[in-house]
């Protein structure tokens, strides 16, 4: 009786199996790439569609080259301003999100209220509140004799537009840290509660590290959501992008010509933020990679 | 977690106080001392509305201005509110610096403070008195009838009675010719009476059907002179009847919901406004940027009738 042993593996030797592998794994690459050239077309077509629509409108294309400049300063704005506000809105997602998963009524009632009150309306309500109301209420309280406190509600257009923007992407965000959270398994909170680590501690070091892998790939979304909302605080005088692209078009109505500038420039801020989430999210991947 | 309770609370009044930087204490307690010993006037504009505010490219601005980096200065506007705002300033001894908020959120008061005036040809309505105090106006938008020019029968407007009347829906000129026209402190003439009345989208699409022939669509059409003086210039065929039938007049206005009493200053801008009628200066910058005399009226307006006090 003898012993089957698996033939040793040489130069010469050929693998059936392996050798049927490889061609389903060009075969897939073929179909791939295939594929990656019709939606390339598709994109060809769709663009030269779009440029034809645009030819269509009666635009004058060297009424945007003289005007970009001044339109282009706003960009500065537009990113201070979301960077801003994405950065506040983080640090009140996290909170909002810990006080959901806290257990504790009355931090779970108010990160609930303010959810759920904050998604309910819309931002450019909240703008206008914002601005016009809260210094309402700090008047009445600098005649009830708070002159300090009072004074901190008069907020100027540009704190009144980041609050806006931070309090309306917090909400939102404050349910993606939650679902990040949760997403981490109860077996490694067991863990780190067998080896004696406090509730902060084991946030801290074990479910947040983690959490953040998970959370980061929304965050860039809602920062490229946030930077075209923006658009919204130009109500309050504001200079960026579009109060610029707006006004200056009133000048000699040409309207389409600097919405047009304008959705570009949204457009091509977007597609380097895309860029820059999807760097952060390959590094944040690198332990898990195999 | 119980830490958290406490922290959270207290991050959001730490950030409150954060963002507010701005508490500076004035020594006076009225809007006009404020506006002194500050040495700059905050003006609202929303550059908007050419020729009266308007954005200016590649403006340079004073390398000594006393305006914060979130105001604009003079030199990055211009216009006819403008020119108005600054002579103010100047007259006032102070720098003029300008804020850009949206029209809504100037005509609904409340400013916080945040600007001192706003000068940008505000029409006085009883309903915008809620909020604000007027000064004297500084011009006046002249609502005149225009019909075509090959008529030769209409010498002055009461001739338009029972005629076929157009002009914007819901606006100023609608109600004059219905009847009904409120404007504080003026008291209305209706000279056309029983008038066929075709409400239209705006002014334009009015004066486009009244340019189609004499009575072809419309005899006239009421509507401020400026507009009608425009397209007049643009190469319709109409002309004006008579001497305007109403004004509306445009006036600088301040909050009455300021902190600071805004009274000393509402009445030191009005002499003002009067001294800038009297020497001349509005009616240069009338004819300056519309071609026309809009101020001498509204000088003459008796700015006592308004009661505000």
């Amino acid at each position: 009786m003898s012993v089957e042993t698996a033939p040793p593996l040489g130069a010469d030797f050929t693998d059936p199996d392996m050798a049927m592998g490889l061609q389903f794994i060009a075969q897939e690459r073929r179909i791939r790439l295939a594929h990656m050239f019709q939606v390339g077309l598709v994109w060809l077509v769709l663009v030269v569609i779009f440029s034809f629509a645009l030819l269509l409108m009666n635009i004058d294309p060297a009424y945007i080259v003289d005007h970009i400049d001044f339109v282009l300063k706003g960009v500065w704005v537009t990113i201070g301003v979301s960077l801003a506000s994405i950065i506040i809105a983080s640090v009140l997602a996290l909170f909002g999100a810990l006080g959901r998963l806290s257990g504790n009524p009355i931090a779970d009632g108010i990160s609930g209220f303010y959810v759920s009150v904050i998604r309910g309306t819309p931002l450019l309500i909240q703008i206008y509140i914002i601005y016009l109301g809260l210094p309402q209420i700090g008047r009445q309280l600098q005649i009830a004799g708070f002159q300090q406190l009072g004074s901190v509600f008069t907020l100027s257009a540009i704190q009144s537009g980041i609050l806006a923007l931070s309090l309306n992407y917090g909400a939102y965000m404050t349910e993606i840290f939650r679902a990040g959270i949760q997403s981490i398994s109860h077996g490694q909170r067991e863990a780190a509660a067998a080896i004696g680590m406090t509730r902060w501690q084991m946030m801290r070091r074990v479910i947040l590290p983690q959490a953040v892998r998970v959370i980061i790939p929304d965050i860039g979304n809602q920062f490229i959501a946030m930077q075209k909302d923006s658009a919204l605080v130009s109500v309050m005088g504001i200079w960026e992008i579009t109060y610029r692209a707006n006004r200056l078009a009133r000048q000699e109505s040409k309207f389409m010509e600097m919405f047009l500038l304008a959705a570009a420039l949204y457009f091509i801020l977007t597609i380097i933020s895309t860029f820059f989430q999807s760097r952060l999210e390959r590094r944040l991947a690198h332990a898990y990679e195999r | 977690m119980k830490k958290l309770n406490v922290v959270l609370p207290l991050m959001l009044i730490l950030s409150m106080l954060l963002v507010s930087c701005q508490a500076t204490p004035t020594p006076a307690n009225d809007k006009l001392g404020e506006i002194l010993s500050r040495g700059t006037l905050l003006i609202s504009t929303d550059p908007a509305y050419p020729p009266q505010s308007e954005l200016v490219e590649n403006a340079q601005r004073p390398a000594n201005t006393k305006c914060t980096s979130d105001q604009r200065t003079a030199a990055e506007l211009h216009g006819f509110d403008i020119d108005v705002a600054v002579e103010i300033a100047k007259r006032l001894g102070v720098e003029p610096c300008f804020t850009t908020p949206d029209w809504t959120l100037i005509v609904a008061g409340n400013w916080a403070d945040r600007w001192d005036i706003s000068v940008g040809s505000m029409t006085i309505t009883p309903e915008r008195m809620e909020n604000l105090y007027f000064t004297q106006p500084y011009y006046t938008t002249p609502a005149a009838f225009f019909v075509h020019n090959d008529n030769t029968t209409f010498t002055q407007p009461s001739d338009l009675s029972g005629k076929k009347i157009g002009a914007c829906t819901g606006c100023t000129y609608d109600f004059y010719v219905a009847g009904t026209l409120q404007i504080p402190g003026e008291t209305m003439n209706y000279v056309v009476t029983d008038a066929a009345f075709t409400g239209y989208e705006t002014d334009l699409n009015a004066l486009q059907d009244l340019a189609l022939g004499d009575g072809v669509r419309l005899d006239a059409v009421l509507t401020a002179q400026p507009t009608g003086a425009g397209v007049i210039s643009d190469g319709l065929p109409l002309k004006q009847l008579g001497d305007p039938v109403f004004f509306e007049y445009l006036a600088a206005a301040v909050d009455k919901a300021s902190g600071k009493d805004p009274k000393p200053f509402v009445e030191k801008a009005t002499e003002l406004i009067n001294a800038m009628h009297a020497d001349g200066t509005l009616l240069k910058l009338s004819q300056q940027y519309y071609n026309l005399d809009l101020t001498t009226s509204a000088g003459e307006f008796d700015l006592s009738q308004l009661k505000q006090w």
